[in-house]
């Protein structure tokens, strides 16, 4: 079996897991939905506040959450089927475990974005960025893969833990916020205002540069996290 | 700013610099000499047991 | 015991080098002509603390490598040192921080590039502690604590660089002296803190390793001797 046909049948079982029950999908994009209403609320504090720069940091806080929660199920339904230990026991590369779960997760994260996105721009946003879509998929793109990619290298050190979901947010919020920034940022020029190629360069080559890190150190340390 | 009162802020920040540095090396140097004790009691504990171990297999 | 005057040692030469970095700041270098005035003299222990800060995570940073590759426990128990004096460095970094923008600009908080940075610094090592309490394995934490130091330690510079992209809002970016290039005797003042620092740094890792060492060895011995 090659590299690749595992890849795919490990992406191929989780996406199918999830068709079935639809738990975590579900969920998070009602999550999601929730926190768009309560952010409402939190800032209404003054009448007729214009949120319009506030956007960005709200839609990429409430990924960021919702992903917390999306990783956390994940990996406990792995450990309530035990399916993790089946894996290890078939002569996979470890790391290729790895990119397969990132690849999954992404998917989920992208999936519960194609509604969400649209909802909050509903809502939130004044300015049609139609024109900007292009480069606003970029953005999310980027900021999705080193979300996903951190995420699950964090949630596989975290649920060996004895405070399993608890620790996650810990080490994975402080380590996020190069993305929050850069994503928030960008996401806020083009909600905000006509944002330009050359606006928005240095963000996404940021993004870039993060998700090329931490892949890299993924691949990495990924053996020595999923252990014996 | 005069310098008098930049005097108070630049005397606090060294103050509590070397307050904590020093309460630093205070805390390990006696936490050194516990552990220090500590371990002589328990190798002269182990030893002892092993003499103790030896006398008994020669005797049988 | 060696071990132990070595770190004696360093700490003397520590204490003559900050000693004397103290002098040159005060009675050597000249008054900071910019706005800041008096209250720059901080600077010269702060910066130096702020790097010795770094390179503490630095060397956990490839003790972390380090035990991945060998599994010795010595890098593990090195790792743990290093982050736990970074942790504290980094604090101390913070006060000072905010005294001096206090003084500068008469806030106790602004949220520019170094102070956000060293915030999520402290932060983000705390979290080592955090994992390192909650595996009860010992390969497996020694295994865990070294990605998450190595992931740390990646991820400080590109947080450092992401806070640059902040808009600047009412405070100057820079807390920092001679921007426009040091006169030599404030560099010279700030080198000699800044080796006082670092020779600081050695010789508390070096203590604090023997520490360490002695407080395994005790509990082996508890295990050998109640077992």
């Amino acid at each position: 079996m090659s590299g690749w046909t595992r890849f795919a049948a490990i992406v191929r079982k989780d996406l199918v897991r999830e068709l079935r029950t639809r738990d975590m999908l579900l969920s998070m994009t009602l999550f999601v939905l929730l926190a768009m209403v309560v952010f409402h609320f939190a800032f209404s504090a003054r009448e007729e506040a214009d949120l319009t720069y506030y956007t960005g940091g709200m839609l990429w806080v409430i990924f960021i959450l919702a992903m917390l929660l999306g990783l956390n199920r994940s990996f406990a339904a792995e450990r309530e089927e035990r399916c993790l230990d089946g894996l290890l026991l078939c002569p996979v590369d470890r790391v290729t475990i790895f990119w397969a779960k990132t690849a999954g997760n992404l998917i989920f994260l992208l999936a519960i974005q194609a509604v969400a996105i649209p909802i909050f721009t509903l809502l939130f946003v004044e300015r049609s960025y139609l024109g900007d879509l292009p480069l606003f998929i970029a953005v999310v793109l980027l900021a999705d893969l080193g979300i996903c990619a951190l995420g699950t290298l964090l949630a596989t050190i975290s649920m060996q833990t004895r405070s399993r979901d608890l620790l996650l947010p810990i080490v994975f919020l402080p380590l996020i916020v190069p993305v929050l920034i850069a994503a928030t940022a960008a996401t806020t020029l083009i909600f905000a205002e006509e944002a330009g190629l050359h606006d928005l360069l240095a963000r996404l080559l940021f993004l870039l540069g993060f998700d090329a890190v931490f892949l890299v150190a993924a691949w990495g340390t990924y053996d020595f996290v999923i252990g014996e | 700013m005069s310098v008098e009162e930049g005097a108070k802020f630049v005397a606090a920040a060294y103050a509590v610099i070397l307050a904590v540095l020093i309460a630093y090396s205070i805390w390990g140097a006696r936490r050194m000499s516990a552990l220090q004790r500590d371990l002589d009691l328990l190798e002269k504990e182990a030893r002892r047991r092993a003499q103790a171990g030896e006398a008994r297999e020669e005797e049988s | 015991m060696k071990r132990l005057a070595t770190a004696a040692g360093l700490f003397v030469m520590a204490g003559v080098c900050l000693v004397a970095g103290l002098l040159l700041a005060f009675w050597y270098a000249p008054i900071d002509a910019s706005s800041m005035g008096f209250s720059q003299k901080i600077f010269y222990y702060h910066a130096p603390i702020a790097e010795t800060a770094l390179v503490a995570f630095g060397v956990a940073f490839v003790a972390a490598i380090a035990y991945l590759r060998t599994r010795h426990a010595r890098w593990d128990r090195l790792g743990y040192v290093s982050v736990r004096l970074g942790l504290l460095f980094s604090l101390l970094v913070m006060v000072t921080g905010m005294i001096w923008g206090k003084a500068a600009w008469g806030v106790w908080w602004a949220w520019e590039p170094r102070l956000t940075t060293f915030l999520l610094v402290c932060l983000l090592y705390s979290a080592y502690f955090v994992l390192r309490s909650v595996v009860d394995d010992e390969d497996r934490r020694g295994a865990l604590a070294a990605v998450f130091a190595i992931l740390a330690f990646v991820d400080v510079p590109i947080t450092f660089f992401a806070t640059r992209f902040l808009p600047e809002g009412l405070h100057p970016v820079v807390l920092r002296a001679g921007d426009a290039g040091m006169e030599g005797s404030m560099l010279l003042s700030f080198l000699v803190s800044m080796l006082g620092m670092t020779l600081l740094l050695a010789a508390l890792i070096r203590r604090d390793l023997v520490i360490e060492e002695v407080r395994e060895r005790i509990a082996d011995l508890k295990t050998t001797i109640g077992g």
